[in-house]
């Protein structure tokens, strides 16, 4: 096999007009990639660090930084285990069970795929904002949930919502329900069964969901800026630090802090590549 | 005898994950939504009528559609190319280059924006070329095209891709036996087996752009009637404290995206189903 | 542990899988169920295992109802079709699966875990394999795995759904003596599903037929073979021709190739027949005839050494040939799933046969 395919590259492309064709293609592909992908990426960084490393680093620590950086971290660190919790049971329901009505609940799941950010924004605004359904009820008892963190989480929350079960959906349903049956014949209890065979199963798939989810999670803005209220210290994520600094013209500021989100993308993409390579491998 | 009724499985946990998931997924997800439907209703419909075909609305309407419309266009074109390049050939750098074509969807929306912005405004480091040739990129539609086509790259790549991956070589073998040219064999027998794949990625890109904001928002200068694209005029109707327009304009904007995830969930059945019965 | 099936019936949606199913089966006994794919075996199988639920009827293990006990109140070992072993596991973590579950209060230590482990891999002949996973393993010794981890936890019945059906022809030998031998040294109830009729035949004690979710006969390899109860089962254990009494008769006559004998000198009722098509298959000769009268074609099957008596045969020549056990069902119903079941060659007699 893999020899026949080596015995076709080489007749496909070490023939002089299949060379020109192969690089012009390649440089095409390059270039496109170049203008759109690579060069943005490089004036995050360019751009943060032209006015020299002490004024990258002093935008970094400062006060409000701090408290965005923070914020970013709180609300992956609640969003991603409750989103994962629910893609692992949702995934389990829907692809070790047959039932009615499957296809129609994975469409549901897609729902917040198809939605605006700004609209999930806007739900939870007019559920929980001071003119919405539940306001004069949280207004009460003085909760506030919209232009708050428990708003940001939530929307947040409803962003990521679909990505871990998306990804093991395809993996539980090919790895089908014979070794879970296998581990029941054995005796083993339901917990026994999960936790033994089917998490060491699905652990690739699932981390690459999570890598996934924390990626939107930290990164999610147009959801975040309805809710937040861009409140500087209290209810500011990186991605609308950013935003606040670049509108401020403070373009080194903002520059800075939108390299350590363009540095945890980096980490995501190659993070993402380890995962495929190893889940390759087995 | 009530065992008996009960449905038989062999698998625990099924009340617990369907249960679970149906709840979450309700307060999450769908209660939130009826909310926005409900929201839109406290206004007449004539009122309604009158917020979504307000002349601001239909042209920031025409501008998200047109400009997504070109993006994922430009992405249908661009994106096969890539995946070509992708496999078929093998270059230095390749795993580096196929890994990158996920950074739009790893790289938050703002930073994109701002990067862009900065890199196509008139004294950026590619804008500058084009005010040279007397074409603005930031702040017109143009701009907003380019954001565009920067988020909804990697879905045309990454449906192609594996398509492409698994097309049996024999076909193309076949039909150079035949006597067919390079680019007969791609045109007859190449493009039919990927088009589906190419549109699937082409709907995707565009769906996401409809309701792009985070990167549009800086480099399309939000001028109303010009550059105003529809999520843009949504939070503004917001800080207007206008809820119930703000409603009425999501739910448009929410109902064509349905129809259009609909389409495609409906055209990949479709697909898969005509493929099985091959 | 003796096993007690009563009008057992499983649809899946409107597939009637299993329908109305009777059967015992005694402490100890080697059953196989042999049946096409779609008969309802693995069904019937999975019932008893407690992989399905039953639609009605009843499963009772020493007389006692076990119908609606869960799988491991059922103490059953099962041997899936594709083995199922824990990829992610050693061989020795997989057969030390089930004991390692087992709540605190039941469970072995650890040393008598690896003990009990340890004589497992030997008696399946693998203990050298036990640090290897799933993956570098041979099917065959797949196989003997996914038995050693069944009997790990000392079950009293063992089921085992097309033990052999993904190996090749030569592994699949070895192992049918090997199970045959395990199933002697630890005597437990044992069932497994086949669609292998040699298999069945040369490995169980009792033989049950199944065809379309019913249970078509149960008896030794012996009687099923010798005396089928109807025409499903006389031509799904082996080949056969099939002649029509006359033209539109349901009545159809059958006879194993091996039943007829070829002369080249006619003797006693013989009919004259065409040679057609040789076969040498190994050790056996398959020939292919045309009969001189009906113009029917049918087979005949030989030892090799009764080939050579037969003396030089080519295409063409016209030989006797002695119809020597011909067996006849005339039910309808039955003569209808012969002819969706068929194995052997069909042909049809135009007129009234010898």
């Amino acid at each position: 096999m893999i020899v026949q395919e080596l015995r076709e590259k080489n007749i496909k492309t070490n023939t002089e007009p299949g060379l020109l064709k192969k690089w012009v293609l390649i440089t095409i592909a390059l270039g496109f990639l170049g203008l759109f992908i690579l060069v943005p990426l490089i004036a995050v960084f360019s751009e943060g660090l032209n006015k020299g490393i002490e004024l990258y680093f002093a935008s970094l620590t400062e006060r409000d930084a701090l408290s965005a950086i923070k914020l970013t971290l709180l609300t992956a660190a609640i969003t991603i285990p409750v989103n994962t919790i629910f893609g692992v049971l949702a995934a389990w329901g829907i692809t070790k069970f047959n039932f009615r009505g499957k296809n129609i609940l994975i469409t549901l799941i897609d729902i917040p795929f198809a939605v605006s950010p700004v609209i999930a924004g806007l739900v939870f605004v007019l559920m929980f904002g001071s003119q919405g359904v539940l306001g004069p009820f949280l207004e009460a008892n003085e909760i506030k949930i919209i232009f708050a963190v428990p708003g940001i989480i939530l929307a947040t929350i409803f962003v990521t919502f679909p990505f871990v079960v998306r990804e093991l959906l395809p993996i539980m349903e090919e790895q089908g329900t014979e070794e879970e049956q296998a581990a029941i014949t054995l005796g083993a209890s339901g917990w026994q069964m999960f936790f033994r065979v089917t998490l060491p199963n699905i652990k690739w798939g699932l981390l690459y969901g999570v890598i996934l989810c924390n990626a939107r999670a930290m990164g999610e803005f147009g959801a975040v800026s309805v809710v937040s209220g861009h409140i500087r210290g209290l209810t500011n994520t990186i991605p609308l630090h950013v935003e606040i600094l670049y509108n401020e013209y403070n373009f080194t500021a903002a520059f800075a802090a939108a390299s350590l989100l363009a540095l945890l993308a980096i980490l995501t993409l190659i993070l993402k590549s380890l995962v495929e390579w190893k889940t390759r491998k087995h | 005898m009530a065992n008996k009724k009960k449905r038989h499985r062999v698998l625990p946990g099924f009340g617990l994950s369907i249960g679970y998931t149906l709840i979450y997924l309700s307060l999450m997800v769908l209660i939130p939504i009826a909310f926005l439907f409900l929201k839109a209703s406290t206004i007449s419909l004539a009122e309604f009528w009158e917020t979504v075909t307000d002349e601001r609305v239909v042209a920031s309407y025409k501008l998200t559609i047109y400009t997504s419309f070109i993006a994922a266009l430009i992405n249908a074109v661009f994106g096969t190319l890539i995946a070509w390049v992708l496999v078929r050939y093998d270059f230095y750098g390749k795993r580096i280059i196929d890994a990158l074509v996920d950074l739009p969807f790893a790289l938050p929306t703002a930073v994109a924006g701002i990067a862009l912005t900065t890199i196509y405004a008139p004294n950026g480091w590619i804008g500058k070329y084009f005010e040279a040739m007397g074409i603005k990129v930031a702040y017109t539609p143009l701009g907003i095209m380019v954001a565009l086509t920067f988020i909804g790259l990697p879905f045309v790549v990454r449906s192609v891709q594996p398509v492409l991956h698994d097309l049996d070589r024999q076909y193309e073998e076949a039909a150079s036996t035949l006597g067919a040219s390079g680019s007969q064999i791609f045109v007859k027998i190449i493009l039919p087996a990927i088009f589906p794949a190419i549109l699937t990625g082409f709907a995707l890109a565009f769906a996401r752009a409809l309701g792009e904001y985070g990167s549009v928002v800086f480099i399309s200068g939000n001028m109303p009637m010009k550059t105003e694209i529809v999520p843009l005029l949504i939070i503004t109707k917001l800080e207007q404290f206008n809820y119930a327009g703000a409603a009425a304009i999501a739910v448009v904007m929410l109902v064509f995206s349905f129809v259009l995830l609909f389409l495609i969930n409906f055209w990949q059945w479709k697909t898969t189903k005509k493929y099985q019965m091959n | 542990m003796g096993i007690t099936i009563k009008d057992v019936s499983k649809a899946f949606g409107n597939f009637p899988a299993v329908k109305e199913v009777n059967l015992e089966i005694p402490t100890g006994d080697f059953v196989a169920l042999l049946g096409p794919s779609g008969s309802g075996k693995t069904t019937l199988l999975r019932l008893i295992a407690g992989l399905e639920g039953l639609d009605s009827g009843g499963i009772f293990f020493n007389d006692k109802d076990y119908t609606y006990k869960t799988i491991k109140e059922r103490n059953v070992g099962f041997v899936f079709q594709n083995y199922a072993l824990f990829k992610h596991m050693t061989i020795f973590e997989n057969v030390a699966f089930g004991l390692k579950v087992r709540p605190r209060k039941t469970r072995p230590s650890k040393k008598e875990i690896a003990e009990k482990v340890n004589e497992l891999l030997k008696l399946v002949q693998l203990e050298q394999l036990a640090n290897r996973y799933p993956s570098q393993l041979s099917g065959g010794q797949r196989q003997r795995i996914a038995l050693a981890r069944a009997l790990a936890v000392e079950p009293e019945v063992l089921l085992l759904d097309e033990p052999f059906g993904a190996l090749d022809a030569k592994v699949r030998q070895e192992l049918r003596h090997w199970l045959r031998e395990i199933h002697q040294r630890l005597n437990i109830t044992t069932i497994f599903v086949t669609h292998d009729q040699e298999e069945a035949l040369e490995m169980a004690d009792t033989v049950v037929v199944m065809n379309q979710g019913k249970i078509e006969q149960i008896g030794s390899p012996e009687e099923v073979y010798q005396k089928p109860a109807n025409a499903f089962v006389y031509s799904f254990l082996g080949r056969v021709n099939e002649f029509r009494d006359y033209e539109g008769s349901d009545a159809i006559s059958y006879i194993r190739p091996h039943e007829i004998a070829l002369r080249k000198f006619s003797q006693g009722n013989s009919i004259l027949s065409e040679v057609s098509h040789i076969h040498i298959i190994g050790s056996t000769v398959r020939i292919e005839l045309r009969r001189q009268d009906t113009g029917v074609l049918f087979e005949s099957e030989m030892s090799i050494e009764q080939y050579h008596n037969l003396g030089p045969v080519k295409r063409g020549d016209i030989l006797f040939a002695e119809f020597k056990n011909i067996v006849v069902f005339d039910s309808i119903s039955e003569n209808k799933k012969t002819h969706e079941a068929k194995m052997g060659i069909r042909n049809t007699l135009k007129s009234k046969l010898i």
